[in-house]
């Protein structure tokens, strides 16, 4: 039997619920404490959990690194789009309203602010990604009688 | 003076930090060094919560006590165990350092304004409006998001790529794959890794083949395929 | 009214219960004498005490958003402390870490076995 079974189990039911509560903080941010920052941390330690217990090949067959490499340049690229786009429409550089000019409750605002932090989700998580998995793939999978 | 519970909590905490930080300072394993670092980011996470400051504390539960401590043990696995001890005069220019800095602070300490002061400079001009122009303008609860994403975009957007940046950074130097344990720190030539890296048997034979091979073999980017 | 005293008592009774837990596993981890039976003390009693506290607060609550959020908070403590508990045990006992063990031996079961069948 393997000796970490344990492990493996608690494991398998948190990870889904540490994922599920990085969007929870992603999107209630506008609400309470949390937003991009926090949610991609904490979506990337949910593969990092997944990478500790079941190994780093498994975490990136899960999560490969071409996506992390994507989504890296795709946050800022949202960020900095979302920027451009008030430009196009006629506004200054990350001018939200201009999405939603007539709206009496700030939609506009609300738009922005919410592409900009999905932006923000895609670059920290897969940047933290990043270095775990340049650190971690140098290191061969330690088994328990090296420690 | 008024003496409050969260008063005494306080105290608590930051002798609780100083007790940490002193461990981190006094410690040789740098395993225990990693894992009293993420000690040392939960207890101020705790702090910032007592000071009403809920999303600082989250960012920094979630970054300095959970990620930062695994990256931290990543690096650690690549070079040592234990710190090698220092010579007692090498410690003499930042014992100085410290020394300088620190009594600067506590100088400084006199024309802090006091906690949850409204006539602050930080409550008093921009933040104030800040917090009135929220309600009228983006209709959000939350004054931080409003103020992170909307009001300072231009901030937030350096940040994200400052962040991008670092992982670039990580990413040139040490490539996405690594070479998958093959590789060892070897700054002047030594070794410091020996313990690091045990020889396994699919490494062992890879060193033994011929050179030709392992030219071509390190030409291509190695993924562990599944076992 | 009668209704908040309820409240007030049986949230006041799960807080108490739960002090005592908690201070049980602090007085356990600087008493015990070695990293097993701390282990022991700090795990267990940490569960325990941690899930009192949060039901007394869920209590205090009441029927509200954050009782639930306090509920999810328990579960996910009862998930991970022992699992914890039980990751750094094991780590140990493969590190090669040998317990302190007193004068009493457990005896061997294959004995008593034996033992028992050469009474009959």
């Amino acid at each position: 039997m393997n000796p970490h079974v344990i492990l493996r189990v608690v494991a398998k039911m948190l990870i889904p619920l540490i994922a599920l509560f990085a969007f929870y903080v992603q999107f209630h941010g506008d609400f309470g404490p949390g937003g991009g920052f926090q949610a991609g941390v904490i979506f990337a330690s949910s593969i990092i959990l997944y990478a500790l217990i079941f190994g780093m090949a498994a975490a990136k067959k899960a999560m490969p690194p071409s996506w992390v490499r994507i989504g890296m340049s795709l946050g800022v690229l949202l960020y900095g789009g979302t920027g451009v786009a008030t430009w196009l429409l006629g506004g200054n550089f990350l001018d939200y309203t201009r999405f939603a000019p007539e709206s009496t409750h700030a939609a506009g605002q609300h738009w922005g602010i919410f592409s900009v932090e999905l932006g923000v989700l895609c670059t920290v998580a897969c940047a933290m990604l990043a270095i775990f998995y340049a650190f971690g793939s140098r290191v061969q999978d330690l088994s328990d009688e090296d420690w | 003076m008024h003496l409050s519970p969260v008063l005494f909590l306080n105290i608590g905490l930051m002798a609780m930090l100083i007790v940490v930080a002193i461990a981190v300072v006094r410690m040789r394993s740098l395993f225990a060094i990693v894992m009293l670092q993420g000690v040392y980011s939960l207890l101020s996470a705790v702090w910032f919560v007592s000071l009403d400051a809920v999303d600082v504390a989250f960012t920094e539960a979630a970054v300095g006590a959970g990620v930062s401590t695994v990256l931290m043990l990543g690096a650690m696995l690549l070079t040592d165990r234990d710190v090698k001890p220092i010579a007692t005069k090498q410690k003499l220019g930042p014992l100085l350092v410290v020394i300088v800095t620190g009594v600067a602070m506590f100088y400084a300490i006199g024309d802090m304004p006091a906690y949850g002061d409204g006539m602050s400079p930080a409550n008093a001009y921009i933040g104030a409006e800040y917090i009135e122009a929220t309600k009228r303008e983006i209709f959000l609860p939350n004054v931080v998001t409003a103020v992170l994403a909307s009001y300072r975009g231009y901030d937030t957007f350096g940040e994200t790529v400052v962040i991008f940046m670092a992982g670039l950074g990580v990413l040139l130097l040490l490539g996405l794959n690594g070479n998958a344990g093959q590789w060892r720190a070897k700054p002047n030539g030594r070794n410091i890794a020996k313990n690091v890296t045990p020889p396994r048997k699919h490494i062992e034979e890879a060193e033994e083949k011929p050179k030709v091979k392992k030219t071509r073999k390190a030409a291509k980017p190695r993924v562990r395929k599944k076992s | 009214m009668t209704l908040e005293i309820i409240q007030l008592v049986v949230s006041g009774a799960f807080l108490i219960s739960g002090v005592f837990f908690v201070l049980a596993g602090a007085v356990g981890v600087l008493r015990l004498p070695d990293f097993y039976t701390r282990m022991h003390a700090a795990g267990m009693t940490d569960t325990l005490g941690a899930e009192f506290i949060i039901f007394g607060l869920m209590v205090q609550a009441g029927f509200t958003q954050t009782s639930l959020k306090l509920f999810l908070i328990a579960f996910l403590l009862f998930l991970t402390s022992p699992t914890a508990s039980h990751a750094v045990a094991d780590a140990a006992h493969h590190a090669g870490l040998k317990p302190l063990l007193g004068k009493f031996r457990a005896p061997n079961p294959a004995e008593v076995k034996a033992n028992k069948v050469e009474k009959h």
